[in-house]
């Protein structure tokens, strides 16, 4: 499914490189399982109309997805998500790995025993499970 | 050639009102006045004679009237809207600049930034100007045979008598200068008046160009001008006394200044509007 | 590529411009930034030749500017500029007489995109209609450059997003636009290159994406390194 959902309602922030934003949202939409291996991805001019940001922004985004082997442009047909799932799966963990540090990181300060935060992340999890997707 | 062309229609497309409801005001007016007057003799005629009958005075008109006649008493009437004409005509020396430059629509930046040589611009400006000056002349003449076949229409066969266009055009003070029998009188009285609006449109050009000072330079120019074309009577032939100069030489030298003047106005202009000009 | 060099102009004393330099490249869009008074309106006057400048040179393709080239630079003003008279449809059609680059079709489908009436006549646009207009105007040549002079200010938040669509679709592709402003706002994202202006000379001049990558600041934050300095 190639909804435009996924890609207008980004927002970026001005400090960090637009194209970075861009990749890492691609990352995401990955690791959320809303882009499929081997998808089509809107063309670079469809993306800039989307997600309303400058097309040689788009441009650049690409390119460094094609260089981290993200994406395949084949000639002149459209590009699409690499089949190369160990990547993919790479990539996730890459986000998992981002988000679990960023999550400790914050709650060390507050002095909690592993058990008990473990018991706290997974009752928040089920709780906000059912409307996440 | 193109650009010009398109910049002439849209200089007369932009002032089809004005030129309309004046030609529709003099035809009017003059027709009024026209039917007027022959229907007031007429009928003054018609109720006189019985009271005069046995008395010797004459008659204020000659027995048959003659459209020479009519052109002669209606002249007020005839004047006023070519007055009005030429006053609109006067005022739109300067409009037809100034409007670009008015108002929230500033239309002179869309024309200076046209593909286009600026010289057109200017041109478009003139050539459309004397258009509306001799499309007003013509129409006016067009008038005239139209009058005249009205006069006939009302005045009956036996009270009419025949008269030549030239003469009655000869009876109104204003027509006879508008409309001069020579044609060399036409070209200098023409040929001045369009110099005249050259050395105005530069005049203009010099103000928008110059900002606060411009208006200064503008009034300059204009005196500068005027005296010069005025120089070779102030200078040789103003003492009454005695002249310098035989009349064919004073001629010549008012026409080189004359010549002199649209060269420099003309070229002062163009080159205003292409280096100069600021918005 | 539109190359600024050292460009300065004087109005009554004072210099508003006391030498610019910048270039403009095609596929790009770069903004003019300034407070206002800065002289951003006069550089791109000067580019279309609209005010004289007293020294430097303005190059547009490495050629000095002359009307011929005005086919490939459009420019949209920081007002509407067609007499107040003229119907839309008259305006396109003067717009069709004399530049060889307009395209009529694009001119149609922005009619209808920014939803106008033909037969409106100019001066009873609203200021966000006339603005839209405006843009059309510009959008409707098929130019190399575009000019445009404050295309934000002063119109109300709807009229300013369908403007800012155009600078994301394919309307603006490929064409190289050098626009100004006072508020860059939410414009950020979406310039390639930022030029601040300040006391008529170019105080910085940088792409927002390498500024972001190297400094990790928008555009915003060196706005205010330079203006509150």
């Amino acid at each position: 499914m190639n909804t435009s959902e996924g890609w207008t309602e980004v927002a970026f922030n001005n400090r960090d490189p637009v194209y970075l934003q861009v990749v890492r949202h691609f990352k995401e939409q990955i690791a959320t399982g809303r882009l499929a291996v081997g998808q089509v991805i809107p063309s670079r001019r469809e993306l800039g109309a989307l997600m309303k940001i400058n097309p040689n922004t788009v441009q650049k985004a690409y390119k460094e997805m094609e260089e981290q082997q993200l994406i395949i442009t084949e000639g002149n047909s459209p590009s699409r998500i690499t089949n190369d799932t160990k990547l993919l799966n790479q990539i996730r963990s890459e986000l998992l790995g981002e988000a679990v540090s960023a999550f400790v990181a914050s709650v060390r300060k507050i002095d909690v025993p592993v058990d008990e935060l473990l018991q706290l992340v997974r009752s928040k999890y089920e709780e906000g499970g059912p409307e996440h997707d | 050639m193109n650009h010009y062309l398109k910049l002439v229609h849209m200089e007369v497309h932009r002032f089809r009102w004005v030129i309309a409801i004046l030609m529709g005001i003099t035809a009017v007016c003059q027709i009024s006045a026209l039917i007027w007057t022959v229907t007031q003799e007429l009928s003054r005629r018609r109720e006189q004679l019985p009271l005069q009958i046995g008395n010797s005075f004459q008659a204020p008109a000659q027995e048959q009237l003659t459209f020479e006649w009519a052109m002669f008493n209606t002249q007020l009437w005839f004047i006023l809207p070519i007055l009005m004409c030429i006053s609109v005509l006067a005022l739109y020396v300067f409009f037809i600049w100034y409007r670009d430059w008015m108002g929230r629509h500033t239309f002179i930046y869309r024309l200076l930034v046209l593909p286009t040589a600026r010289y057109n611009i200017y041109l478009a400006k003139i050539s459309a100007f004397l258009l509306f000056v001799f499309g007003f002349i013509s129409f006016q003449l067009i008038l005239l045979p139209i009058h005249n076949v009205i006069f006939k229409l009302i005045v009956p066969a036996d009270q009419r008598a025949g008269s030549h266009i030239v003469d009655a055009i000869s009876r109104n003070q204003a027509l006879v200068q508008l409309i001069p029998r020579q044609f060399e009188q036409f070209l200098y009285s023409y040929g001045i008046g369009t110099v005249a609006v050259l050395v105005i449109f530069t005049a203009i050009l010099l103000e928008r160009s110059y900002r606060r000072l411009g208006i200064l330079y503008g009034l300059l120019y204009l005196s500068g001008c005027v005296l010069a074309v005025m120089s070779p009577v102030l200078f040789f032939a103003f003492d009454a006394q005695y002249t310098y100069l035989f009349p064919n030489e004073l001629y010549a030298a008012e026409l080189i200044m004359f010549v002199l003047v649209l060269c420099l106005s003309v070229w002062l202009g163009m080159r205003l509007l292409a280096k100069k000009i600021t918005v | 590529m539109i190359e600024v060099k050292d460009i300065r102009k004087r109005y009554r004393r004072r210099d508003v411009l006391n030498g610019v330099s910048f270039t403009a490249v095609k596929g790009e869009i770069t903004c003019l930034i300034g407070v206002n008074g800065a002289g951003k309106s006069t550089v791109l006057k000067a580019i279309m030749g609209l005010t004289p400048i007293s020294g430097g040179s303005i190059l547009i393709d490495e050629q000095a500017l002359r009307p011929g080239l005005y086919e490939k630079i459009a420019f949209v003003p920081d007002h509407l500029t067609m007499p107040a008279g003229m119907k839309l449809s008259e305006a396109i059609r003067f717009m069709a007489d004399f530049y060889e680059s307009w395209n009529n079709e694009r001119a149609s489908e922005l009619m209808q995109f920014f939803r106008l009436e033909p037969s409106d006549k100019i001066g009873s646009l609203s200021k966000g209609t006339a603005a839209k207009f405006n843009l059309l105007l510009g959008l409707g040549q098929d130019s190399d450059y575009l000019l445009m002079d404050e295309p934000f200010s002063g119109i109300d938040l709807f009229s300013r997003e369908a403007i800012t669509n155009v600078f994301t679709s394919d309307l603006i592709e490929g064409r190289g636009v050098l626009l100004t402003t006072h508020e860059i706002g939410e414009m950020e994202h979406l310039i390639d290159k930022a030029v601040l202006l300040q006391d008529g000379k170019v105080s910085r001049a940088f792409n927002c994406e390498e500024m972001r990558y190297e400094e990790g600041k928008s555009v915003i934050d060196i706005m205010r390194e330079v203006y509150r300095a």
